[in-house]
């Protein structure tokens, strides 16, 4: 391991650290000429820890992101769709596996990672704490989500950080493939019967929320994101993201005549029922394209949800920790047969 | 495909609808294990091979369906449970038990080799074409679970006393494996499924054999009764039928619908 720092004590952000000003100086001036970092690169502590949350944080989520979708491949109702959703769930597993090597080389090891998430130490994205109760809720996710994953790592991108940004570029090329085949999933399901048209405006209706989430809190009270986009380590700020991408959803999701809904949402992630048996739900009133600006108006979201879930409330989130716990246990005497030792393989450094 | 005689129809049926349900339920099996398995690079691996198991059934469906004007999600999905051919083995759940996956697969590779290879030269031409495709590709799964074995057979006390103990469990439903189905030896005799030098049961103990004394473990499979009649004449057990349920749940919803 070249310039790795191992300890958790290390690992934290500290904005007292004094750098070295010249070099700090010629740093800023690399990123500001869009020049990009590389791993046996010289980078301030708090770029590289800031950098290796980001990366392992998505890393998580990837492998997090595989197990409401992974619930279903054994339900995929055609030999087609079957086939795609298993390749489309290695793909996200495959994408864990890149980002956790791009982390390993910050300067944390694979295991050390995946510890920390089975024991809730580190998060994973939010998203994916929310059911997927039915077939439509895995078009809606590779539709919806991944969508909103697409817009989301682009900017990504655009970033400063080398292996990152490579990632991001590959990782989007196969993203683009989910992204077709959940629309084609939505599309057969809405061109369907009416049964199938049913269970696909529900799924939407269960997904929007959490998508306008996606993106993370409003600008004013995001506390990262300014020291880290002066470093390029993100490009895009959380409001500019939802509204790139309610412009790009609002009219698509219309277009295939499903209706945007404001629903009231039981704890368990499903949608609250009135007292005469039908949702409790009504159309989003501020659902419409703004000519003087060209934007989409919507509703936020419900804020207060979004804390609740990402401070360990949520739907699944208990289920998801707990199955990715039961996945590193049930292997730990295969990876110690195989490499001798609890650990997993090690950074190319 | 070339024309068939309705005295061999229904026994190629019966052959290959036998081989494209165990890959379907063994792949099916595998595929449970795709952001699950013990190591990431394993699990992208794994999964790689749960898909080649399904696309191969999917190809045999698609050639049993055209024999009788059936799309092949319907032949897949779509009949009782008496109607699948598949042997107890492939539909064995594995409890996530990396041990049991393996040895389930080697079981099975090995046997899927072996049936190929003789396929590979039918006189049903468009079968054989086929047949030499999915057993290049069916060489890599044999190769994969052989050197896993050796891995754990080889990979310390619990590794081996784990795969020991999949080997004696699974190896009474790996002699099912080799249960006829019904009017095979017809087409042996007309070369649509040539015989091949001595028994595939013996053929298939050398080789897994083999793979099992290079990993210090041992295997005993006793042949089963000629008159035994298990899932190749469509006799199977309460896990196969709680499998294809789950298998069929949407499928079922509405089963004229495109999804």
């Amino acid at each position: 391991m070249s310039a790795g720092v191992t300890s958790s004590e290390e690992l934290r952000i500290d904005w007292k650290i004094q750098e070295d000003p010249d070099r700090m100086a010629a740093f800023q001036a690399h990123i500001d000429a869009k020049g990009l970092v590389e791993a046996d690169d010289w980078m301030p502590h708090n770029y590289r820890v800031g950098m290796l949350r980001m990366a392992e944080h998505h890393a998580n989520s990837e492998i997090v992101g595989a197990l409401p979708e992974g619930e279903w491949i054994t339900r995929a109702p055609s030999l087609r769709r079957k086939l795609a959703l298993v390749a489309k769930v290695q793909d996200e597993v495959g994408h864990g596996q890149m980002l956790y090597r791009t982390s390993q080389d910050l300067g944390k090891s694979r295991d050390q990672m995946l510890r920390d998430l089975v024991t809730g130490k580190t998060r994973y994205h939010n998203v994916f704490n929310y059911p997927a109760p039915t077939w439509a809720d895995v078009a809606m996710i590779q539709w919806l989500v991944d969508g909103a994953a697409i817009l989301n790592q682009k900017s990504l991108a655009e970033g400063s950080y080398g292996p990152y940004v490579r990632t991001m570029k590959r990782i989007n090329m196969e993203e683009a493939f989910h992204f077709k085949s959940g629309e084609d999933m939505v599309l057969t399901l809405m061109s369907g019967t009416k049964r199938q048209r049913q269970m696909a405006q529900e799924a939407f209706d269960r997904w929007w929320g959490p998508c306008l989430m996606f993106f993370g809190p409003p600008d004013r009270e995001s506390t990262k994101t300014g020291p880290f986009m002066t470093w390029r380590i993100k490009t895009a700020t959380n409001d500019t993201l939802r509204e790139a991408y309610v412009d790009r959803f609002a009219p698509a999701a219309r277009a295939l005549g499903l209706n945007i809904h404001l629903a009231r949402k039981n704890p368990d992630g499903l949608i609250a029922v009135k007292a005469d048996g039908t949702p409790d739900k009504i159309e989003d009133p501020l659902i419409r394209l703004d000519e003087s600006t060209g934007h989409w108006g919507f509703t936020q979201p419900d804020w207060d949800e979004f804390y609740r879930v990402i401070g360990g409330d949520g739907p699944c989130n208990k289920q998801r920790v707990a199955l990715r716990r039961f996945s590193y246990e049930q292997g730990r005497w295969v990876r110690q047969a195989v490499m001798g030792c609890a650990g997993l393989p090690p950074s190319r450094n | 495909m070339q024309e068939l005689s309705d005295k061999l129809k229904a026994p190629l049926t019966d052959l290959l609808l036998s081989i494209a349900d165990d890959k379907l339920m063994l792949g099916h099996g595998a595929s449970d294990w795709t952001g699950l398995a013990p190591i990431l690079e394993e699990d992208i691996a794994f999964s790689a091979i749960s898909q080649e198991e399904i696309a191969h059934a999917a190809a045999l469906y698609e050639v049993v369906g055209t024999m009788h004007g059936r799309s092949a999600d319907a032949v897949a999905f779509g009949r009782e449970p008496s109607a699948y051919r598949c042997a107890e083995l492939t539909s064995l759940g594995d409890d996530f038990d990396w041990s049991r996956a393996i040895v389930r697969q080697l079981f099975c590779d090995h046997f899927d080799l072996l049936r190929f290879e003789r396929l590979a030269r039918s006189l049903l031409k468009s079968v054989a074409a086929l047949s030499k495709r999915i057993g290049a590709e069916e060489a890599t799964h044999v190769e994969h679970a052989d050197v896993w074995l050796i891995r754990l057979g080889r990979g310390g006390d619990e590794s081996k006393t784990r795969a020991q103990a999949a080997l004696n469990a699974l190896s009474g439903a790996a002699a099912m494996l080799f249960e006829p189905t019904d009017g095979v030896d017809v087409l042996e005799r007309e070369g649509i499924y040539p015989a091949g030098e001595g028994s595939l049961f013996d053929r298939w103990q050398e080789d897994v054999g083999r793979v099992v004394a290079e990993a210090g473990l041992t295997l005993e499979v006793v042949p089963s009764p000629a008159d035994a009649v298990g899932g190749r004449r469509g006799r199977h057990g309460e896990s196969f039928t709680g499998l294809l349920d789950e298998m069929c749940e949407v499928y079922r919803v509405e089963p004229e619908a495109a999804w």
